[in-house]
């Protein structure tokens, strides 16, 4: 029970007259209910880690821009006197093997594989949103075969895929495109089907459908933006994997090739002076791990974030 | 049961056929003659029975046919770049570095990532948890190449404690030759260890909440009881199901790992055969591993329905 | 006769990164041998809290306040060593949840889950267990227990789910029974069985039940005595009698209109509770129900109500039974016209 320990004369007459005219009190008792989004990018704000990561990441974004043109400098046509030049105020950074400055070759590498992670991952989430919306929406035989194919596809380890169209395209930025989405779409269909799956039993969308709407504009009307967390959240953890693999298929001679400038390129060229003059190595290197990292620290920080269950 | 394994198993067949298909039209769609550099310096006669000896003067779809015919006899073709070489011999001389590599990574990385994966869950919200949390956000941000290569000149280069290159051969195959084995393992294995112990982490946290450890703690059981027999037997059920896969994925090597320690397994074959345009290797190749990894994920699936018996199976379907 | 449970001054707290939530405000409750005491609530009100303490279930960021005091059986529950916990968790006190997929481990057979605590508390071996087991099953009304035993949760229907969940609790013969809405989830008929069992086993097993449920109905065939909790606090109590056929506190009242009764005349519409409890980071001086309340008064946000005791035990928190309030008609006199009519002065 709950305890009233009052002196009598604190109560007055006046407290005692029954309000009919309940005006507001309630509200006034009831904090004021935050939306969805609000909620969400308020928790992100909160998170030091996943703002730093922002931060960092608006940098990266100014230096793939003006970083290249700051020295001014010609980054592509060799320079045989500054072969393979130390850290100074003349090259921050170095000069390469070819004596190019490493500090705007850097950035170009940079602006490269970003630019492929980001074509790469808005592939896959269109590509993805759209087969998975078809296969969830019209479901049936439709779904199944769409599902058969899809089942083929991840199948193959990806990596395998990736270097055949790499093999019958040529080496080409264009090809490397191709070859990295051509399968990374399946996970993400998989997930907008699922989701789609549950939602679409859902009343509004029943409602819309005997209002008489057409299939695809309630897909693209009502439930897509039901599913922008998790697409969100598949951007961001997405891209860190295409800046992995650019690297790695660039390392292994599979990828981009000279006189291309990527990241992947730029270890490349840097583990054969290592020995000798690893500033050429670890920069590249810094700049890719750095960038990934900022990429999951802030997946992390919008897992948490978009997350209701961690909505305590 | 049956039906589904059966249905899952003629899925498995067409999905290597379909693999085997796309393979080989990509590889013939390749630019690059192949035989252009052996056969330069010869006299036309012989450079025409070089062709006809590899059948790379037949049309397309003929070689095709062919092609197929050989695959269901497990005859891939001779290699054009090494001569006397096929498929299987290949297969036996690379296969065993790559899978001994595989092996050493997943061994390691697992076992740590799981016990790490379990301390920080024990200790979440302590230092602990959070240092391991920020290893494990490290490991899964440096790529094993960049790993590989700070290792290497490091520990290898600067500090000479370990050797360059190289990779045990002949009698060390198995197990010999340790030292050369360290830095690949370690390089490849941190990877696992992120994933294993966030993997871990979070599903024992998911468990942590449902209501049945509740009930298993209203029934008065002791710690370690609900620790083993009701917590970590549920958080492990995405552990197990996710283990083939990394399984498939060490035996069939580590590309980055295989080029920068020198490593002659099969990822770094491959990579060689498809420099040199080696057609009926790199067919062979993608088969055999496709072949490998769907089988893989046909036998997670059938482990799914044994470790967690919610996954019922109804007319082949999941 | 003693009491078997007593509960006075229960805090209980729940530490988010918004804030303290405080669910439980301060809870006064006992519970005698053999007796059965429903507590009666929306969701959210702290009562499930409340029944979880009594098994020392909070778990973190969950907390019970120091100056909480639990007696079972003459024992400070709270101060109980680890062993003397586990012997009391299962043996001497059992819980039943609402929702018992998710409280019944999926991977483990319901046999060896009932198992579990036979061999734990009652100290004997597999073979015994496993047939005690089956008989436990077929005593809670499940078919074919041979064969069921071996079965997992997921391939129960939902009504024998919740038998599986009684024969665990039941297993040890405990001397109290939390129920945390062990209804809610079911069909109506299924209810009334689940309900028929609880009491059959009850009289089998001299057993005390707590209730917990938000829904008057349930209680009204099993309880003895209610307890009426509202955002942390009981805000009524009494017998069965007196909180169906007399209530006091406006809030019982609200809550007794918002039940479907039969003997209702005509298309009587069902009365909801407009608003929304308040919040439990800060919650109000004053009665936590008055901003929802027909008959809130000024002093009703200011202060909180002093109780009134109305003799045999009903007891009720709320201002309008001061000297100096005005006497509302429909609460003073259960056959009155409905509430909303007039107020008498």
């Amino acid at each position: 029970m709950a305890q009233a320990k009052n002196t009598a004369e604190a109560l007055r007459p006046e407290d005692f007259v029954i309000l009919r005219e309940r005006s507001a009190p309630s509200d006034l008792l009831v904090r004021e209910p935050v939306g969805y989004w609000k909620d969400a990018w308020r928790r992100l704000r909160r998170n030091k880690v996943a703002m730093t990561s922002l931060v960092v990441l608006g940098l990266f974004l100014i230096m793939i821009i003006i970083g290249p043109y700051l020295r001014g400098y010609d980054y592509i046509t060799a320079a045989p006197q500054y072969k393979n030049a130390d850290m100074s105020a003349q090259f921050w950074l170095g000069a390469d093997a070819l004596g190019r400055d490493l500090f705007s070759r850097l950035w170009v590498g940079t602006r490269v594989s970003f630019v492929i992670a980001i074509v790469c991952t808005a592939v896959q989430v269109v590509v993805g949103c759209l087969y998975g919306s078809v296969m969830a929406y019209f479901g049936g035989i439709v779904d199944e075969i769409m599902m058969r194919i899809l089942e083929v596809i991840t199948a193959i380890p990806s990596l395998l895929i990736t270097i055949l169209i790499m093999i019958a395209l040529g080496n080409s930025a264009f090809s490397l495109l191709v070859a990295l989405c051509i399968a990374s779409w399946c996970p993400t269909a998989r997930v907008v089907r699922g989701q789609i799956m549950q939602l679409r039993e859902s009343e509004y969308v029943m409602a819309a459908e005997a209002m008489g709407e057409r299939p695809m504009r309630i897909i693209l009307r009502h439930l897509l933006p039901n599913i922008m967390g998790i697409l969100i959240l598949d951007v961001a953890t997405s891209i860190p994997g295409y800046i992995f693999q650019e690297a790695g298929l660039s390392f292994i001679g599979l990828g981009l090739q000279t006189p291309a400038i990527s990241l992947g390129l730029l270890i490349s060229n840097g583990q054969a002076v290592m020995n000798s003059h690893v500033n050429q190595l670890i920069f590249p290197a810094a700049v890719l791990c750095i960038m990934v990292l900022a990429f999951n620290l802030l997946g992390d920080g919008l897992r948490n974030a978009l997350d209701p269950k961690f909505r305590k | 049961m049956i039906k589904f394994v059966l249905r899952r198993f003629l899925e498995l067949l067409l999905a290597l056929f379909l693999i085997a298909t796309a393979t080989f039209f990509l590889t013939a769609a390749a630019p690059g003659d192949p035989l252009l550099s052996r056969t330069l310096a010869l006299p036309e006669a012989s450079r025409d029975a070089m062709y006809a000896k590899y059948g790379l003067d037949k049309p397309v779809l003929e070689r095709y046919v062919i092609t197929m015919k050989g695959m269901l006899h497990g005859d891939f073709g001779e290699s054009v770049v090494y001569q006397g070489q096929t498929l299987q011999t290949i297969l036996r001389d690379k296969l065993p570095v790559s899978a001994r590599l595989g092996l050493q990574q997943l061994i390691f990385g697992v076992l740590v990532g799981l016990l790490l994966g379990v301390i920080a869950a024990v200790k979440r919200e302590t230092w602990i948890d959070r240092c391991i949390v920020v290893f494990a956000v490290l490991m899964m941000s440096v790529p094993e190449l960049v790993l590989g290569l700070i290792f290497q000149k490091y520990f290898a280069g600067t500090l000479k404690l370990l050797p360059v290159i190289g990779w045990p051969t002949g009698k060390d195959l198995w197990f010999g030759g340790w030292k050369y084995t360290i830095l690949p393992t370690l390089s490849g294995g941190l990877l696992y260890i992120a994933t294993y112990s966030r993997l871990l982490k979070t599903s024992i946290l998911d468990v942590l909440d449902q209501d049945y450890i509740l009930t298993a703690r209203s029934k008065g059981l002791s710690e370690p009881r609900i620790v083993w027999s009701h917590i970590m037997r549920n958080s492990m059920i995405p552990i197990v199901t996710r283990l083939p896969v990394t399984l498939a994925m060490c035996l069939t090597g580590s590309f980055m790992i295989e080029k920068i320690f020198a490593i002659p397994g099969i990822a770094a074959y491959f990579v060689e055969a498809v420099s040199a345009n080696d057609l009926s290797i790199v067919l062979g190749e993608t088969v055999f591993l496709a072949a490998l990894f769907i089988t893989v994920i046909f036998l997670t699936d059938i482990l799914y329905t044994i470790v967690d018996p919610r996954i019922r199976i109804q007319g082949g379907k999941r | 006769m003693d009491n078997l449970l007593e509960i006075k001054g229960l805090r209980v707290s729940y530490h988010t990164y918004q804030g303290e939530v405080q669910s439980v405000r301060g809870v006064d409750l006992e519970i005698g041998q053999e007796e059965s005491v429903a507590l009666v609530g929306e969701s959210g009100c702290g009562k499930s809290v409340t029944g979880k303490s009594i098994l020392r279930l909070i778990q973190a960021p969950g907390e019970i306040l120091p100056g909480s005091q639990i007696t079972f059986d003459g024992r400070d529950v709270l101060s109980l060593s680890k062993k003397e916990l586990r012997a009391y968790r299962g043996g001497q006190a059992s819980i039943i949840f609402q929702d018992a997929l998710a409280a019944l481990n999926p991977t483990m057979t319901v046999g060896r889950q009932i198992m579990e605590n036979l061999l734990y508390h009652r100290k004997i071996g597999k073979r015994e267990a496993r047939a005690e087991a089956i008989r436990l099953l077929g005593e809670v009304g499940i078919p074919n227990p041979e064969k069921r035993v071996d079965q997992y949760p997921h391939e129960f229907s939902g009504g024998m789910r919740q038998r599986v969940m009684i024969a665990i609790a039941f297993a040890c013969q405990p001397q109290l029974l939390i129920a945390d809405e062990p209804t809610t989830a079911l069909d109506v008929t299924i209810q009334a069985q689940i309900i028929k069992l609880l009491k059959q086993l009850q009289r089998e097993n001299h057993t005390s039940i707590l209730m917990i449920t938000h829904d008057l109905g349930v209680v009204a065939s099993i309880a003895q005595r209610i307890f009426v909790m509202y955002s942390g606090v009981i805000v009524e109590r009494g017998s069965s009698d007196d909180i169906f056929y007399r209530p006091r506190h406006p809030y019982t009242r609200a809550l007794l209109q918002a039940v479907p009764r039969m003997d209702q005349e005509g298309k009587q519409e069902l009365n909801s509770i407009e608003g929304t409890p308040p919040d439990l980071i800060a919650p109000p001086e004053g009665c936590p129900f008055a901003s929802r309340c027909k008959y809130a008064m000024p002093v009703c946000a200011r202060l909180a109500p002093e109780v009134t005791d109305f003799g045999g035990g009903h007891r009720c928190a709320c201002w309008l039974y001061h000297e100096m309030a005005p006497r509302v008609a429909e609460l003073n006199d259960p056959d009155a016209a409905p509430a909303g009519e007039e107020v008498g002065q």
